[in-house]
């Protein structure tokens, strides 16, 4: 029995694992001999391999990326800049990738020293606001294609590349803060000043419209004042037109009532008509 | 692959079988009793495979390595490794990423080289953004991308400084605000599918849009020249509505005089008519004798107020005469007539 045992847990101890190996669903793996390639495994599962002989070297198969590399950047109007890029790539031929490459490390040095060299191309045919604006998704598509191009005989393929930060220097950004306050500075005045046209506005127009509301009052005023003099004088026309020389006599009456105020002085003659009567019952006349 | 389901019984009792390897040492010898051992060594191997999935959760089960199936909440089993394994995802838990600012016991804390970023009319702003995002796909969360949750947060970044990067300070800050929350969300999650992280955004939220620190009382002060404009336009306003309506008042009040006015011109002048044409009536009746009396009424109503002097000027001529200031002297005028008058006329008389 501990004879049939023996063997079996010798290869099951020792053989088997230099045998077999498996490839996860996120790896790939190159088999070599001595040094020399034999295989690509792609796909994931078991393999078997000559035991000792063949090494297996795996790599990953999922995107990878390169951490953020903060660099300065000058554009075509002599700004700098502060420019972080990430690239996402993945391994597309293991083998390429391990005859060029050997490990990640190296391949993230080499994709951002390949991204660095052509941001700044890139970045150096542009002015500041165009970079920050609307070029961005541009520049990174070209940035991208070179370096997918480049990257591909290390058997990398480049998903894409992005800027994530692009910023002004730090001695910069205090005069982008005093600008920033200028223009706030300017706004507020223009505000302000802006309320008082409006103000003056609303004022000289509520005033122009009560000047007028007042002149058409008073214009409807006055016809309507003619109006009655005039139905007035039409009316006492009409009657006094019917006898003038009594109306002229009454009215005078009338009149002689009104202006004479008490202690008025008045001479009369003896032979006027009031007085014919106060000397003589008869009268000269 | 079929499913290997477990045994009746489940765990071994291992008590149980310890006292059997006694049993068998005395009673079958070494062989057998190694042979029991290997069995017992093989259940035990058989029943690492039992494995649970709680309600959140979604379990992967690979077959050397190779993803063989996606499994649903519950008690499950899968062949002992390293044959299968399995790996567990929570795919209902809500996680959030934050950008700009780090929470951490109910504090937070900002971080300007994240937050403070440059806008489209070369402004800094300090942004900070807060994103949920659950696991959509187990199998691309797990194998599609090397961390993908660090992927989130770097393209996060991304996304967020390319939509502030193309727009202005005062748009981002006010009317621009859902709108760089809707293309971030979207933007991000085009990232995260063409990495294929098996992430879903379900909301990208700008929690903070500020100016920075150092230029924010300026930011204030637009504010309040804002907030003066508004009240000067407001003073203004108010200004007009107080004289325009007084004014409409005024002028109301000035036609309404008017039309009085022309109301009882016309009534008088109607009455002033009615009374001569009634007097002219009576008077044609008896045209001198009324004539006389009227006059006569009049002059009864109007001398006694007055001083009267009868002065004889001589028929009817007039001429200058001395005239006495009898008043002056003291003497009663008095309702009398004055004889004093009489003599200066008379002798005046040719």
């Amino acid at each position: 029995m501990v004879k049939l045992i023996a063997p079996l847990l010798v290869l099951g101890f020792f053989v088997v694992p230099q045998a077999a190996y498996i490839v996860a669903e996120w790896e790939q793996a190159i088999v070599t001999r001595f040094g020399q390639p034999i295989r690509t495994v792609r796909e994931p599962g078991l393999y078997f391999k000559v035991p000792i002989a063949h090494t297996v070297t795996r790599f990953d198969k999922r995107i990878l990326a390169t951490d953020a590399v903060p660099g300065e950047y000058v554009t075509s109007d002599k700004k700098r800049l502060l420019v972080e890029h990430i690239s996402r790539w993945s391994i597309a031929d293991p083998l390429q990738f391990f005859r060029t490459m050997r490990d990640e490390r190296g391949a993230v040095a080499r994709l951002n020293d390949i991204v660095s060299g052509r941001l700044r191309q890139e970045i150096a045919k542009e002015d500041f606001k165009s970079i920050i604006r609307e070029k961005r998704a541009a520049i990174m598509e070209v940035v991208a294609a070179a370096t997918r191009e480049a990257a591909a005989s290390f058997g990398i393929q480049v998903v894409d590349v992005r800027i994530r930060r692009a910023d002004l220097p730090p001695e910069v950004q205090a005069s982008v803060f005093a600008r920033m306050q200028a223009e706030r500075h300017r706004i507020g005045l223009r505000y302000r000043a802006e309320g008082e046209e409006k103000a003056r506005e609303i004022r000289a127009t509520a005033d122009k419209e009560r000047e007028i509301i007042l002149a058409r009052a008073y214009a409807d005023s006055q016809r309507l004042r003619g109006e009655g003099d005039a139905q007035a004088t039409a009316v006492t026309g009409r009657a006094f037109g019917q006898d003038p020389a009594f109306y002229a006599f009454q009215r005078r009456l009338e009149t002689y009532e009104r202006i004479f105020a008490n202690g008025t002085t008045i001479v009369l003659r003896p032979d006027s008509d009031l007085l014919r009567y106060l000397e003589t019952p008869r009268p000269r006349r | 692959m079929v499913m290997w389901r477990p045994p009746d019984q489940g765990f071994p009792d291992l008590q149980k079988y310890g006292e059997e390897v006694g049993r068998f040492l005395r009673r079958w010898g070494p062989a057998r009793v190694a042979g029991t051992g290997v069995a017992a060594v093989l259940l035990v191997w058989l029943a690492t495979g039992l494995y649970v999935v709680r309600p959140a959760e979604r379990a992967i089960v690979l077959q050397f390595g190779r993803v063989l199936t996606q499994t649903e909440p519950g008690l499950r089993y899968r062949l002992p490794g390293p044959i299968q394994s399995h790996l567990v995802v929570d795919v209902a838990q809500v996680r959030r990423a934050e950008v700009g600012y780090r929470t951490s016991g109910g504090r937070t804390d900002p971080t300007p080289q994240e937050a403070l970023m440059l806008t489209g009319d070369e402004n800094i702003v300090d942004v900070h953004l807060f994103i949920q995002y659950l696991v959509q796909d187990p199998a691309k969360f797990l194998f599609h991308a090397r961390d993908p949750e660090r992927a989130l947060h770097a393209s996060a970044e991304v996304a967020l400084r390319a939509a502030v990067g193309e727009n202005t300070i005062d748009y981002t800050m006010t009317d621009g605000r859902v709108e760089v929350q809707d293309r971030v969300k979207r933007h991000l999650q085009g990232l995260l599918d063409l990495y294929g992280t098996g992430l879903l955004v379900t909301e990208a939220r700008l929690l903070v849009v500020d100016p920075p620190r150092e230029v924010r009382e300026a930011f204030h002060d637009v504010v309040r020249a804002w907030e003066d404009r508004e009240r000067l336009i407001k003073e203004a306003e108010g200004y007009g509505e107080d004289i325009v309506p007084k004014a409409r008042g005024e002028a109301v009040q000035m036609v309404r005089a008017a039309e009085a006015y022309r109301e009882q011109r016309l009534i008088r002048a109607r009455g002033d008519a009615t009374r001569f044409l009634t007097v002219l009536e009576e008077y044609r009746k008896a045209e001198g004798v009324t004539r006389e009396r009227l006059y006569l009424e009049t002059i009864e109503r109007t001398l006694p107020k007055m001083e009267k002097f009868i002065l004889d000027t001589g028929n009817g001529r007039g001429g200058v005469l001395p005239l006495l200031p009898l008043k002056g002297l003291g003497l009663d005028p008095g309702p009398t007539q004055p004889p004093a008058a009489a003599p200066p006329a008379a002798g005046a008389r040719r």
